[in-house]
Parts: structure tokens; sequence; C-alpha cells
């Protein structure tokens, strides 16, 4: 292939060096906009007797406040409709939302927030998973039974959804085993922490149309929820994506953008709402904290016969995501291995804290942190190399998820095996309190609805019309896709992310399918267009349809390369044939799901007297299929093998009363340029049947090791083995104390 | 009440500027609000992420933490004037083809770190880089890229 495979830059990197790329709060840059702000409840849990808004209201240069008052009586939830926008009777985390403002500028609307007077009765909190299973604990929804849910959730309390697979027979697992494991594991809550906290702008025009400026990885799904809060025609909402700051799945659900609409339709002015850093730690949609139990039973050669699993995960104060997210935590529980009996439990549990969400690789380093650990743990015990071990119960093509799916393209042991390699390619140096670990994880990357146009135009160029938020290297791509069908240079290709008036429709960025999905309808396109070009071009040519191929912006006979036409003049000629302009657009949807690996191995230095960990070497392999963009595909598996390492070391979102201890960039502590060791990355390709020229999904597989790698090679430095996440230098200082003889 | 408004007269990317502005008015605010400068961007407003960097008679701030009226008859640098019409400054070269912007909204900061770092020390090894960048955090990248993009660029000015 001549343009996939390629490191190319991006196709919006001038933008991004320049400074010009337009982001969630620089749209309407010279208009009148108000500003808009949010009034949170202080408590996690309280009801609320009475709110009062006049005092907010008199206030000079206040434009409007909006409650619930302002909004229809909905409420929302794809799993469970246990939400609604703004806060009635009770504030179930601190955090949730009562009212907002809008006022001339920052300062006025801030002044006119605390101006709105809240009659609280604080109310027990519970903002652990666990604790809010046990049968005394605080009801967030009194009236869950009578909420519509999807059916088959079993709701019982807190408990809103329990997924339970079981495959074989435990028990005889158990019973076949030599030795039996049982492990427990904690998870807390951390968050995406992408740099540019949410946003929206919000206008309406004289016919009552809202037009909003968002930062969001899924403008089709927003415009729905904005349509629904509200009660708005769909035809009345129009959603326009703006670059996006990062998002690792924390821009998926709608949050300030139904409120600046409210806001800009009473104020009947345009209307930004920015939160501060500190609003966007306490009310967006981090990863769900888990409470994890594994039993693993094994024969002393190393194969597992059986494993049980529990998975409690809080999903905060309504379902949200949580309810797939811990099905889909049910099916990769026990990791990329092929385990005859299993019985797994998990449950999606109301906290008192903001709903959790998709955050990149949802459940998966969780999940893999319990899993790995506890493979390192039992290598050990049974004195086989880890390595070995895993590589005896790796899946291979034909073996089933739990749920029941054939996997093919599955390159475990080979992703595995490379890791392995590349670790043991440098000698362990010799001195003490230096160890090595290593974990592996899978993904499964399936696909969602997705539409693409594909135009060529007269002047031999070719132009991609999508819906899809560009959020890790997509529009690049797509571009080379068309652009390899084509026969073009990426320059040649312009790639256009429309909003949702006029864009195609389009999967959400997330979940790493994004390329899986319009990567297909750009190719479906694009080799419509192709078809439809040497149609037009064999006229010209006097020669079969068939027989002409694409090349160096030229359509020419096979075999015959004098015997050609430009892609211009086509563009051109096109016009006057009988078929007219060359465009298409193409579809699809439910796509067959691919497994993707990924294999970490790391070597570490452990003081032991600070527990200061200091990483050596990182290693990254990952089973990709064809890397349509190496730089692309190496650039995210650098930056998830970074946030991995952060959660693994040092973040955390941490709780006194059922507030946030930590919603800053000084205390919620992610990885700086000083602390992020090198990574080597080592990508394994194999065309992929299921993919788009042989692509397999990347961006979430990374981001899935690290805890469990990180907890293995501390555990081969000092000899001591943190069950609880983030592994910091108090822990470890704590263990190794607790360890020595007194 | 009003916080009262001073006059004050700064160069932005070497054109001047004489404005009134409010006492509590952010050098950040002033530049995108006021002088629509909108390529400095805002993470946090507390001085912790970096995304807000400019270069203020040649030292890196966070634009957030300093008044508009500090800046009076200094001079400010911010991504904006990194290129020279067409031509882009080598850090801006460097970045594109080393891949080190993603999502691009710490770029703008990291850009100006880098400058600050090659004005005062055109060599820099690998440490010195990570020194340069560790108030400006990436959350996309992992670093890596942009440490060689900064390397690159200190090879090629």
């Amino acid at each position: 292939m001549r343009v996939v495979g390629q490191e190319l830059p991006r196709v919006e990197i001038l933008e991004k060096v320049t400074g010009q790329s337009v982001f969630g709060a620089d749209v309407l840059p010279g208009d009148r906009v108000l500003a808009g702000k949010m009034v949170l409840s202080p408590h996690p849990h309280a009801r609320i007797t009475a709110i009062r808004t006049e005092r907010a209201e008199r206030l000079p240069g206040v434009k409007a406040v909006v409650t619930a008052a302002d909004l229809p009586d909905v409420r929302y939830g794809r799993f469970v409709r246990d939400e609604a926008y703004f806060a009635t009777t009770k504030a179930r985390y601190a955090g949730d939302r009562i009212a907002a403002v809008a006022a001339v500028d920052e300062e006025t609307a801030e002044e006119a927030a605390r101006l709105i007077e809240v009659d609280y009765e604080v109310l027990p909190s519970v903002t652990s998973g666990l604790e809010a299973m046990a049968p005394d604990a605080p009801l967030l929804h009194e009236d869950y039974a009578d909420y519509w849910s999807q059916p088959d959730l079993d709701r019982r309390g807190n408990i809103c959804g329990h997924k339970q697979i079981v495959r074989g027979d435990v028990a005889r697992g158990f019973a076949e085993a030599d030795r039996i494991f049982e492990h427990r594991f904690h998870v807390p809550m951390v968050h995406q922490t992408y740099i540019e906290p949410h946003t929206a702008t919000a206008r309406f025009d004289a016919s009552g149309k809202a037009t909003v400026w968002a930062s969001t990885q899924a403008q089709f799904p927003l415009r729905a929820a904005i349509a629904q809060v509200l009660r708005m025609p769909m035809t009345k909402v129009r959603v326009i994506p703006t670059e996006i700051g990062g998002g690792f799945g924390g821009k998926l659900s709608p949050t300030v953008e139904p409120a600046a609409v409210a806001l800009a339709r009473k104020a009947r002015l345009p209307v930004r709402i920015v939160m501060s850093r500190s609003e966007d730690f306490q009310t967006t949609n981090p990863r769900h904290p888990f409470h994890l139990r594994y039993k693993t039973g094994i024969k002393h050669d190393g194969t597992i016969t059986a494993r049980e699993i529990e998975v409690v995960l809080g999903t905060g104060f309504s379902a949200g995501s949580g309810v797939m997210i811990s099905q889909g935590a049910a099916v990769r529980a026990p990791g990329p291995y092929r385990i005859p009996n299993l019985k797994i439990d998990s449950y999606c549990v109301y906290t008192n804290t903001s709903t959790c969400g998709a955050y990149r690789g949802p459940a998966g380093p969780q999940l893999a942190f319990a899993s790995e650990s506890q493979m390192d743990i039992i290598a050990r015990e049974l004195g086989i190399d880890p390595v070995e071990m895993r590589l005896r119960n790796a899946m291979v093509d034909g073996d089933e998820t739990p749920a029941g799916a054939p996997l093919e393209d599955v390159h475990a042991k080979e992703t595995l095996l490379k890791a392995a390699e590349a670790m043991n390619a440098v000698p362990k140096p010799p001195g003490e309190n230096v160890g090595r670990g290593m974990a592996m994880a899978h993904w499964l990357v399936g696909g969602m609805a997705s539409s693409a146009g594909v135009k060529l135009n007269e002047d031999g160029t070719v132009a991609i019309l999508t819906g899809l938020v560009d959020l890790s290297g997509a529009s690049t791509s797509l571009a080379q896709i068309a652009a390899e069908v084509l026969g073009v240079s990426l320059a040649d290709v312009h790639v256009r992310t429309a909003d949702t008036d006029f864009a195609p429709h389009s999967t959400l960025s997330a979940g790493s399918q994004a390329l899986k999905s319009m990567g297909g309808a750009v190719l479906l396109a694009a080799r419509e267009a192709k078809r439809q070009i040497q149609q037009v071009a064999a006229d010209k040519l006097e020669a079969d349809p068939g027989d002409l191929e694409l090349d160096g912006n030229n359509v020419f006979v096979k075999g015959s390369p004098e015997r050609s036409v430009t892609l211009r003049e086509v563009g051109q000629m096109a016009l006057e044939h009988e078929r007219g302009p060359i465009v298409s657009t193409q579809s699809v949807s439910r796509l067959t799901p691919h497994p993707a690996m990924a294999a970490h191995a790391a070597e570490v230095e452990v003081d032991p007297e600070t527990g200061h960990v200091r990483i050596h070497r990182y290693v990254a392999a990952q089973d990709v299929g064809t890397a349509v963009n190496p730089l692309s595909v190496r650039g995210q598996i650098e930056g998830g093998v970074m946030q991995g390492l952060g959660q693994a070391l040092s973040e955390a979102c941490t709780f006194t009363d059922g507030k946030m201890d930590n919603p800053n960039l000084l205390d919620y502590k992610i990885f700086s340029a000083l602390d992020a060791p090198p990574v080597e990355v080592h990508l394994i390709q194999h065309p992929c049947a299921s993919g788009p020229l042989g692509a397999k999904g990347v961006g979430e597989p990374p981001i899935i090791p690290p805890p469990a790698v990180m907890a293995n090679a501390v555990f081969d430095a000092v000899g001591v083995r943190i069950h609880d996440l983030p592994i910091t230098p108090e822990k470890i200082v704590k263990a190794l104390k607790a360890k020595r003889p007194a | 009440m009003e916080p009262p408004r001073i006059r004050i007269t700064v160069t932005v990317n070497g054109e001047p500027y004489q404005e009134d502005v409010a006492a509590t008015r952010s050098l950040l605010d002033f530049l995108r609000n006021d002088l629509g400068l909108t390529g400095t961007k805002e993470g946090c407003g507390e001085g912790e992420c970096g995304a807000c960097s400019v270069i203020l008679d040649g030292r890196l701030v966070d634009a957030c933490l300093i008044f508009a009226a500090e800046a009076d008859g200094r001079r400010v640098e911010t991504v904006e004037g990194l290129a020279d019409g067409e031509a882009l400054h080598p850090l801006q070269g460097a970045f594109a083809t080393a891949g080190a912007a993603q999502c691009g909204y710490c770029t703008p900061g990291m850009l100006m770190a880098g400058k600050a770092l090659l004005d005062r020390n055109p060599s820099p090894t690998h440490e010195e880089v990570a020194h340069g960048i560790a108030g400006n955090l990436c959350r996309c990248t992992g670093y890596g890229t942009i440490i060689q993009a900064v390397m690159e660029a200190a090879k090629e000015s």
C-alpha cells in the first residue's frame, strides 16, 4: 500500500501548531456572549425543601436563571431512566445540578450563583459501591422500582444492574484444581483529566432553533439528549462539534450543554458555560471505582481450571453507562485466557458521586489489575515463569468470549512473546530493589452505525464528509484510506467533520471503534467513487471499466499506462457525462467485533526508604492489525501507557464525607514530563479480517495493563504486593515496614 | 463593585497595544477576550496545567496567574507570534512531524515552553527539555514525542 501504513502528519496539524484550531471556548470570539455558571449541591445527599432565585435574578447584569421549574419534567437514561437534569426534591451527590445562571460577565454570574438560596436537609451518604450494597445503606433512589428500565435488569435497592455469566461448572473446575487462590482488589475512581474542561456555547435564533457548539465525542447522541431534556424537536437542535481538547471517554454524555441552551433561550442571547477545573473533576463522568474478588483454580502445570469473579462497580448517582460497562466487565473479567469453567457476577451500584462513565478502556484497567496481579501471584507460588503460565492459558483463534462469541484474529501469544523478548533483550541491571513485571490485556472492538461521503472535485482532489469528531487522528487515517483507494496523495484529500444538521450520521468517537466504523464507511464510499471514476474514464479511454487502475492522480489502462486520463479531467468530464458528479455516501452497521491484544513489561527501581518507584524501562507490544498511520498508532500507545501509569502510581479521586478531596491538578496528580519514562512500542501487524484494510482499534488497549505491570514489577523489586490502587510511596513504605521483623 | 480600570501599553507578538483593562483582568483573559488571541488556552485557571503559558519579557509565565496590568510596558509572546508569516518556527515544524500534538490543546503552551527553553539554552539535553516542559501537562502524548520535537527543533535553529 502507498499511503496506508505511512507515518504522515495529521491533516489538521497546521491549525494546531499555530493556535488557529477552534476549541470549545474559542467560538463566537467577537460576539457578545453571556457567561453561564452552574449552581451545584454542596452536599452528597440531601433533601431539597426550597430553592429561592429572586436575589440572584435582581442582581444587575443577570440575564437568566434556570432551575428544574424551567424544564419539562423529563427523566432520562439509556438503561434506567433515573436522572433528571436539575435536581428537584433531592440532591444525590456533591455536585448535583440545582440551577444555572447567565450574566454579562463571569464575576456577575459567580455572584448570582452564590445568591441562589437552597434549603437542604442533609441525609446520610455512601460513596463506596461495596458499602452501598449493604442492606442498611442509604437508598439513593427510593422510587427505583417505578423507574422505566431496559427489560431483564436485575435491580434491587442501590443495585441498578447485575450481570451473571456462567460457563461450564465452576464447582467441578475447582474440584479439578491442584491449588485455589483467592484475592481481593480495590481500584478507586480516576478521572480522564483532558486538558480542555467541558464547555458549551448556545444560541437561539428567531425560528426557535438552538445551535450548540460543544467539545464532545458524540455529537449525534448529544443532539438527541438536548432535545430530550428540553423536549424540543430534534430538528430544532443543531450541535456543532468543535475541536476537542481531549476526551478519553469523558465527553460522551451531556453535562453543561442543556443548561447553556436553557439559559440562551431565556436570556435571548448566546451563553457560554466553561467548567472550572474543580467542577470538571466533580461533575463529569470518571472511571468507575471497582471492588474485585478473584478466585482461581489451577493445575500444578499452570493450567487454569476455573475462575469465579465478583465485580462491584460504583456507578454514581445514576446508572448512566455503568450498566453497559458492568455487563462488558463480566465478559472481559477472566482476561485473554481460555478458561473452561467460569462464574462471573458483576454488580452496578448507585453511590453518592457523579455518574461514572466510559473512561478509555472502561473496566479494563480495574479488571486487569486484579486478574494480572493474581496471575503473577500464582506463577510465583507455583514456581512457573509468568510468561509461560500466560502462554499456557492464552486465547487462540476460535476460542469464545465468556458470552459465547467466537473470536478470530487473536494474537495473544505473539503479543505476549514480543513484550517479553523486548524486555529480555537488555539484561536486568544488578542491584537490589530493581524488579520487572508484566501484564497482558485484551479489548473487544465492536462497530457502530456510521456513514461517510466521498466525492471527486472538478480539480481532481477528493473530499470526505463525516460526522466523526476527530479525537485521536481518525480524520488523517480516513483520508489515508480514501487516498489509497483513489490513487492520490494525502495532500489531495480533504476531510471535513460537519455538524449534526449536515453530516451523514457517524459513530461516536469511543471504544477504539471510530476508525473501524468510519473507516469501513469511507472505504465503501471510496470504492464506489472509484467505480464511478472508472465508468467515466472508460468512455474516454475506450476501455473496459474493470481494466482501469488509479494511481498518481491518473486513471490508466492496466498494462498500458500511456492510455491514461487525469483525475482532474475525470472530475470535469463527469459533469458532462450521463452519470453526473462523482460522489458516494455509504453506511456500515453491526460490524463483527475483533479482539485487540496488549502486553506490557516494565523494569522499575523502588527506593525502600521513600517508596518512590522509578521506571527504568517500559515496553508496550500491541496487536494493531494494519497500522493505517503508525505515527498515530504509536502516539495512542505512548499516551495510553502514560495515563495507565498515572492510575497505577498516583491518581485517585478520594472522598471525605461524600466530597471529593482533591479536585485540582495539584492534588490529583497526573504524570508530568518529569514522571514519564520513555516507552518502547512494538507493533504486531497482521491484517484483521473485520477491520478496514486490516486495521484494528488501538486507543483502549494501551491504558489497560500498566497498573498490573507496576504492581508486579514493584513486587519483583521489593517483595510487597499492593492490592489497592494507586501504588503510592506511602503504601509501599507501609507494606515494607509490615514485612520487616520487628 | 466595578474594579478600577487601568490603561496599559503592552507589546504582543511585536504589535503595540494600548487598552483600558479592569485591574482584576488576567493576562489570559486580556489576550483571549480583549485582543481575540484565542490560541492561548485555559486548562485550570490556577497555574497548574500550563495550557496558558506565554512568554513575558523572555520568561515563561502562566497567563492565568498574571494581571494584564502587570504586563504594562512589557513584551508578550504567544503562539500566534511564533511563525514568521507562512514560515513555521522550527518548533512548530518539529511538533508536526514528530506527532507531538494530538488533541492540540496543550500545544500552544508547550510550544511557548519549548521556545522559552531554547531561547536561553539552544542545545538542551533530554532531561533539560523534560524540566523545561515540566509545568505543562499533556494527557495525550505521554511527552516522548514532545521532548523529541523540542530536541529536533534545537538542532534546526
